[in-house]
């Protein structure tokens, strides 16, 4: 695709959506540099602000026109650089797309624009008695359609379920400024399911302009225990142990010495021993009755497997202190070390304390300073390697130990994503886990959206 | 033996090839198949598939055969591929509450074996249970569970694919969190056999719940469809709940329709639900079932569609429950008075489905004709207030000339495009998803 994002351009997309919500200045464009994944950073040719989905089809027109390649972006929070655009590109931003058109009670559904912040969906929901399950950390920040993107995760969706469990429809606008509607809860919809595809596809095969989500009851009463362990495997086993009794807790979450340490150090110090070599979250939701007794059922099982300390919150302040720890796991990491690499490998649960193994092991021998923070119950690790990019022999090492941790995990049966995405970090990854043949047909999936080529080019596929 | 069969039995070991009359039985809606093959093992499944490629022969995957008068009758079928030979689990590992077997696998098969470790997999689809795990999700099947529990596409982790072509796909992974590339998996979900042959299927597994209870109302069905709204409203986690008008034939004196609210929770949390829903309902009379009793009631909800020679699925948002039940009326016309149990009506009430399912259409001058126009008025009606109407299954004659499924719209040309890449000589089910 030859690129050429002219004055004339320009002055077309700001014809569309008003001259001040068209970015060129140098200085403002830098804070689209980069999204979450602070390491690649590249400013955009421009930045487009529509306002809704005609708007959104028109500057796609107008760029699929001029042959300028788009990159669509919510609040910039992914954490694979997916949403970067180099100078010959343009990003089309959703903030100005941030209403929520409707909540409606009966159906337990919302429909809302894509720029509408993962949390502030849940503020409005609340009202009526529902929510909004899926929760990533950033979620106070992020947007559903950034969530749409990626199908999101969050600690909850060991119980929930990801993203895609909740989008029952989409309004989506392809490369060449045609609009689809994809889906809808009440319909039974013909032919294949371009709605699931489309989830996931980081902004490679259109942009999200309108989407119908499904609400849930916020449920009656929750648990949250904090268990501390004197070894990280010991919170490996007893994850397991509660899963084979049966019980399904809304999440599992572990924290490792090392995070322990950073967030004690940091200001979301949240009183967590720091001498224990793994923290485990354990939280059940639903109906009050029975609560306690499955609450108690887990603390078992902890004790069973070596646990030194249990504390169970008896408050909502005290469920928001035990939960600190590994919601600000990320923030505290700042201050430790400049640079951060946070992976994102999903394992069979069951694999997870030999997994875990090897990743200890692996950074020892690399000399690295390793963080687990990680979705315990659904296998999804996050090691983060904590280093300082300006030393370069440091960080050729850090490069090699993920390539080996990558493989550890994708040797376990696991994956080398569950819910940060592709983008532009992993692309080097896709071959470990797919044959030349699927990649093949990733290809042609995206080209049957984007036969331009137009979409967020150069992500995904390696 | 005619000559595509005897190709085939050149191909494949002895024993996995059928024709004749023993064919017959592998009918695609009216549609006899030349041959009907058995593979064993993926790689004979590829070798089918690339040689039908070659030779232009139709496909129509298939695992026990009960869904092969479901959906739209194929352009042509030349061979019926069934997977009911590949049905064995091939992994299983109970901690990570997820398990692989081959897509022969039979619903029950796989139930039996996952409940030796307390666990299941929360799918009730209808039809018999016997039905293989391809074939759910092949048509993306599921019945009152859905809604609280999901549908295949949230269930299934990962598939292999054997395309059109014979390429081996394995699309997917085994772990619950995965977002490695595009989804290529959900397309296969519901594609009906348009896009390959599901060899092998990994799916998330739940723990068996504790309890099993179903809160049972009785009354007239106006009233009831007031009823389910409320309790489908009402902030309780429920399994299931679904209304069901038993047919004309088959109804016992005094009120027949029926409000049942499935509660699958730990025994305490099942009375405080059971508690909230029947302070709900206020005064209306109740039955309760546990267990066994609660089970079976669903079982029996599962073969509602046994036998039937219509099945009609209606959908619109949840609230509009009292429209689709008006809609129903309207198609009871098309039932024989006099034969079988008349018809039934089952809604999802959550999920905004409901089924309408006749024993037998009336016949007579014209019928198919009657009946495709006093369908498409309804279709067109649900449609215009953004839903739909999907032929489950019907006389042949009816689904060709309706479509199973309403119009896909502008998105046909991309789902065409898809199609080709998997298949590219067009050689499965073609036309079984209607333009597909």
């Amino acid at each position: 695709m030859s690129a050429a994002l002219t004055s004339e351009v320009t002055a077309d997309l700001q014809a569309i959506v008003g001259e001040q919500w068209v970015i060129t200045d140098p200085v403002r464009l830098l804070a689209y540099e980069s999204d979450g994944l602070t390491a690649y950073r590249r400013p955009p040719g421009a930045v487009v602000l529509p306002a809704d989905t005609d708007d959104v089809s028109q500057v796609m027109a107008c760029l699929a026109h001029a042959e300028v390649p788009v990159v669509p972006r919510g609040a910039g929070t992914g954490l694979s650089g997916g949403a970067l655009a180099g100078p010959d590109a343009v990003i089309v931003a959703t903030p100005r797309m941030n209403r929520i058109v409707h909540v409606d009670p009966e159906n337990r559904l919302a429909l809302l624009q894509p720029g509408v912040i993962n949390a502030d969906l849940t503020e409005a929901a609340r009202p009526h008695g529902l929510y909004y399950a899926p929760d990533p950390s950033s979620q106070s920040a992020c947007t559903i359609g950034g969530n749409v993107a990626e199908n999101a995760g969050g600690p909850h969706c060991l119980k929930y379920g990801v993203t895609s469990r909740y989008v029952t429809g989409l309004t989506v606008v392809l490369y060449d400024g045609e609009v689809l509607r994809l889906g809808g809860l009440g319909r039974d919809s013909a032919g294949y399911d371009l709605t699931g595809v489309f989830i996931g596809s980081e902004g490679c095969f259109g942009i999200a302009t309108e989407i119908e989500v499904r609400l849930l009851p916020i449920p009656q009463a929750t648990r949250t225990l904090l268990v501390m362990f004197d070894q990280l495997e010991d919170a490996g086993e007893a994850v397991s142990a509660i899963v084979a009794r049966g019980l399904l807790p809304a999440a599992l979450e572990i924290i490792d010495r090392e995070t322990i340490q950073a967030v004690e150090a940091s200001i979301f110090a949240a009183g967590y021993p720091v001498d224990v070599e793994a923290a485990l979250v354990i939280e059940f939701d639903g109906i009050e009755a029975g609560l306690d007794f499955e609450a108690e059922e887990a603390e078992r099982c902890c004790w069973e497997k070596g646990a030194r300390e249990v504390r169970r919150a008896r408050s909502e302040e005290e469920r928001l202190a035990l939960w600190q720890g590994r919601k600000k796991a990320f923030g505290a990491f700042g201050r430790v070390a400049p640079d951060l690499l946070v992976q994102d490998a999903t394992v069979p649960r069951t694999r997870l304390p030999e997994v875990l193994r090897a990743i200890t092991e692996i950074g020892h021998r690399y000399g690295l300073r390793l963080a687990n923070v990680f979705h315990a119950g659904d296998g999804n690790l996050h090691p983060n390697i904590l280093f300082d990019r300006s030393d370069a022999d440091e960080l050729a090492r850090v490069e090699q130990a993920s390539r080996e941790i990558m493989a550890v995990c994708v040797e376990a049966g696991g994956t080398i994503t569950g819910e940060h995405g592709v983008g532009l970090d992993k692309r080097g990854y896709m071959r470990m886990v797919h044959s030349r043949d699927v990649l093949e047909v990733m290809r042609a999936t995206k080209k049957a959206f984007d036969p331009w080529g137009g979409m967020n080019p150069g992500k995904v596929l390696p | 033996m005619n000559a595509l069969a005897a190709v085939l039995s050149r191909r494949l070991p002895e024993g996995q090839v059928v024709e004749g009359f023993r064919a017959e039985q592998w009918a695609v809606c009216d549609r006899v198949p030349q041959a009907v093959v058995f593979p064993e093992s993926e790689s004979e499944v590829a070798e089918v598939m690339r040689l039908a490629t070659q030779e232009g022969w139709t496909v129509v995957p298939a695992g026990k055969g009960t869904w092969l008068h479901g959906g739209q009758p194929p352009g042509a079928v030349d061979v019926v591929l069934s997977t009911m030979r590949m049905d064995r689990i091939t992994l299983y590992e109970p901690g990570d509450l997820t398990v692989t077997a081959e897509g022969g696998i039979g619903l029950d098969l796989l139930a039996r074996r996952c409940g030796e470790h307390g666990q299941w997999l929360p799918l009730d689809p209808p039809g018999p249970r016997k039905g293989t795990l391809a074939a759910t999700v092949s048509t993306a099947s599921s019945g009152p569970l859905a809604y609280h529990h999901g549908s295949p596409k949230d269930h299934v982790l990962g598939v292999t694919l054997v395309t059109g072509d014979g390429r081996v796909l394995e699309l997917g992974g085994r772990v619950v969190k995965n977002v490695a590339g595009f989804d290529v998996l959900k397309l296969t979900i519901g594609s009906w056999g348009t896009l390959g042959v599901l060899t092998s299927i990994t799916t998330r597994l739940h723990p068996q719940p504790p309890a099993d209870r179903t809160v049972l109302f009785r009354g007239e069905a106006a009233e009831l469809v007031a009823l389910a709204r409320a309790i489908a409203t009402a902030p309780a986690p429920l399994a299931a709940l679904e209304m069901l008008l038993p047919g004309e034939r088959e109804r016992s004196g005094g009120p027949v329709s029926l409000l049942a609210v499935r509660i699958l929770e730990a025994p305490e949390a099942t009375d405080e639900i059971c508690r909230i829903v029947t302070d709900t309902a206020g005064a209306s009379a109740f039955r309760q079932m546990d267990g066994r009793a609660s089970a079976d009631l669903f079982r029996n909800v599962e073969a509602l569609e046994s036998g039937a020679e219509l099945v009609v699925r209606l959908s619109l948002l949840p609230s509009q429950l009292e429209t689709l039940r008006q809609y129903a009326c309207t198609l009871r016309d098309l039932a024989d008075p006099d034969e079988g149990w008349g018809t039934r009506v089952a809604a999802h009430v959550q999920n905004g489905i409901l089924r309408v399912i006749m024993s037998r259409m009336a016949r007579g001058e014209g019928w198919i004709d009657r009946a495709a126009e006093v369908i498409e008025r309804v279709r067109s009606g649900l449609e215009a207030e953004g839903g739909s109407l999907t032929l489950s299954r019907g006389p042949c004659e009816l689904v060709s000339a309706v479509g199973a499924w309403g119009d896909v719209g502008p998105a046909a040309p991309l789902m065409k495009t898809l199609k080709r890449e998997l298949d590219p000589a067009g050689v499965l089910s073609p036309g079984r998803l209607g333009f597909l």
